[in-house]
């Protein structure tokens, strides 16, 4: 069973129409304790996108040899695997960025996200889709922690990239993870928005 | 059966997939994760003897590594240095003391080992062991550097480890000849977040900086509220001549506790307490057989 959707499509649906944070409502922890800096969010958000591609791309190749009644194991393992190798190559080449992510980088192998794009499609879909069906999801999920940390970024610290843009902290609470459900869930309200708006002015 | 077989056979050739391609990775990265670590540890060492990143460190600055042993023979231990004979940068090899338990000497001998050599810990090991013979086995316990400057004494620096609230806390200690406190910096510590982990703050930190040795040995915490002229001095808020003469008031005083976290406070105050006492009466041992024995060394 292939998927009829072109690769650009696969893409998109990623980071629209399911987007996994704003749509899917998966990988919340992150998504809320990760994100608050837009830095922070953009460095598990590209850690999350190896780690979907790849996996995504390693079980459609597997498909025939895994056996169906143990895929989970399998899944975990491939996950776990490519989690490894990120975070050494992490270590090795971006020190920097490691000494503030690396507790992160290890927990995304508990990621819903991940392991449900393997259960629902690479899992049956050939491995050019399940490719293109991993970069939408894994870009869908870079920008949802980006427009996240934007948001809580720029309200707590009065900050874009670390640079001083309004001079003032307005709001410090959005710093807290608590916060984080609140942007997420106004996010997900204008998403909803969005597509219920577009939806109605096709229907006229 | 066949059934289980077949899982059973999948499993473990995914298993083995697996395990191949994250060893494959590890061994390609390990290396430059060890140059990261040796980096920042130099970074920090720096740091601590008051030299910034953009600062040049002085030329004539050099440090010298001293390594300590437990030589073991089944019966008896001696504890064994390996110290270098030349000066930085030359390679005149390393000559390995022995002393017994009570501070007696036992026995000097050289063991030809290069600098780089004597940093990776394996060819180090298989150097003095090859030296000891097979009747000995030699144990590596630790390390301390000393650092001069033109051949003058100015610092030692301290690698140790002592068990916090959770895990071992690992820090870099540095003393200045009279073995007062020129400043610490934990380099791995698994601390509660907002309680614990305060031990990295300055206003904990800098409580130890420039405690005199006589102060150390009986260094206790006290809980009581930090007082906030102190505070702001140990955070550098105020101008640094004033925080200097309050730091200087305040260089008999005990370690003030961090508000919620009273077992990290005084896991990180007994542990510098040991490693100074320990440390100046093993080189104190050290000098006087040193200087018995006629043996030289280049600090």
């Amino acid at each position: 069973m292939a998927t009829d959707k072109s690769s650009f499509q696969l893409v998109a649906n990623g980071i629209l129409k399911e987007n996994p944070i704003f749509k899917l409502a998966l990988s919340m922890c992150p998504a809320v304790g990760i994100s608050t800096t837009v830095v922070n969010g953009l460095m598990l958000g590209t850690a999350v996108l190896f780690v979907q591609v790849f996996s995504s791309v390693t079980i459609s190749l597997l498909k025939n040899f895994i056996h169906p009644r143990i895929r989970i194991p399998t899944y975990t393992l491939t996950i776990a695997t490519w989690v490894t190798v990120i975070d050494l190559s992490l270590a090795a080449y971006f020190p920097a960025a490691y000494a503030k992510m690396g507790i992160f980088v290890k927990i995304i192998v508990a990621f819903a996200i991940i392991t449900m794009r393997l259960e629902m499609f690479a899992c049956k879909e050939p491995v050019k889709s399940s490719f293109w069906d991993g970069l939408g999801m894994g870009l869908g999920f870079m920008v949802g922690m980006v427009v996240i940390g934007f948001v809580r970024e720029l309200l707590g610290s009065g900050a874009i990239l670390g640079y001083d843009v309004l001079g003032f902290k307005p709001l410090l609470f959005f710093i807290l993870p608590s916060a984080g459900f609140f942007v997420v869930g106004l996010m997900m309200g204008f998403f909803n928005w969005i597509e219920t708006y577009y939806a109605e002015r096709k229907k006229r | 059966m066949k059934m289980i077989l077949t899982i059973i056979f999948r499993l473990t050739v995914s298993c083995l997939i697996a395990g191949t391609i994250m060893g494959t990775t590890f061994v390609f990265t390990n290396k430059a994760k060890k140059a990261n670590e040796h980096a920042r540890e130099e970074k920090v060492m720096y740091g601590l003897l008051g030299f910034s990143d953009d600062q040049e460190s002085a030329e004539e600055l050099a440090l010298h590594e001293i390594f300590r042993y437990i030589v073991s023979d089944g019966v008896n231990q001696s504890i064994g240095y390996l110290l270098p004979t030349g000066h930085h940068g030359e390679d005149a090899g390393f000559s390995f003391v022995q002393l017994g338990l009570e501070g007696d000497f036992l026995d000097s001998t050289v063991i030809p080992l290069t600098e780089e050599k004597a940093r990776e810990q394996g060819d180090r090991d298989a150097a003095v062991q090859a030296a000891m013979g097979s009747s000995k086995t030699a144990r590596f316990v630790d390390q301390v550097m000393v650092v001069t400057e033109d051949g003058n004494r100015q610092a030692y620096l301290l690698a140790g480890k002592f068990p916090g609230y959770k895990t071992n806390i690992h820090i870099i200690l540095a003393l200045d000849p009279a073995y007062s406190i020129i400043g610490f910096e934990v380099m791995e510590h698994e601390e509660d977040p907002g309680l614990g982990a305060e031990i990295e703050q300055d206003y904990f930190k800098n409580q130890f900086k420039r405690k005199p040795f006589e102060k150390i040995k009986q260094l206790q915490v006290v809980k009581e509220p930090l007082p906030d002229e102190y505070y702001n001095a140990l955070e550098g808020k105020i101008e640094a001549a004033a925080a200097e003469q309050i730091m200087l008031q305040y260089s008999d005083s005990d370690i003030y506790a961090i508000t919620g976290s009273t077992i990290s406070s005084d896991a990180v105050t007994s542990g510098i307490r040991g490693m100074t006492k320990k440390f100046a009466y093993r080189l104190e041992t050290l000098e006087q057989v040193l200087e018995a024995e006629q043996i030289g060394v280049p600090f």
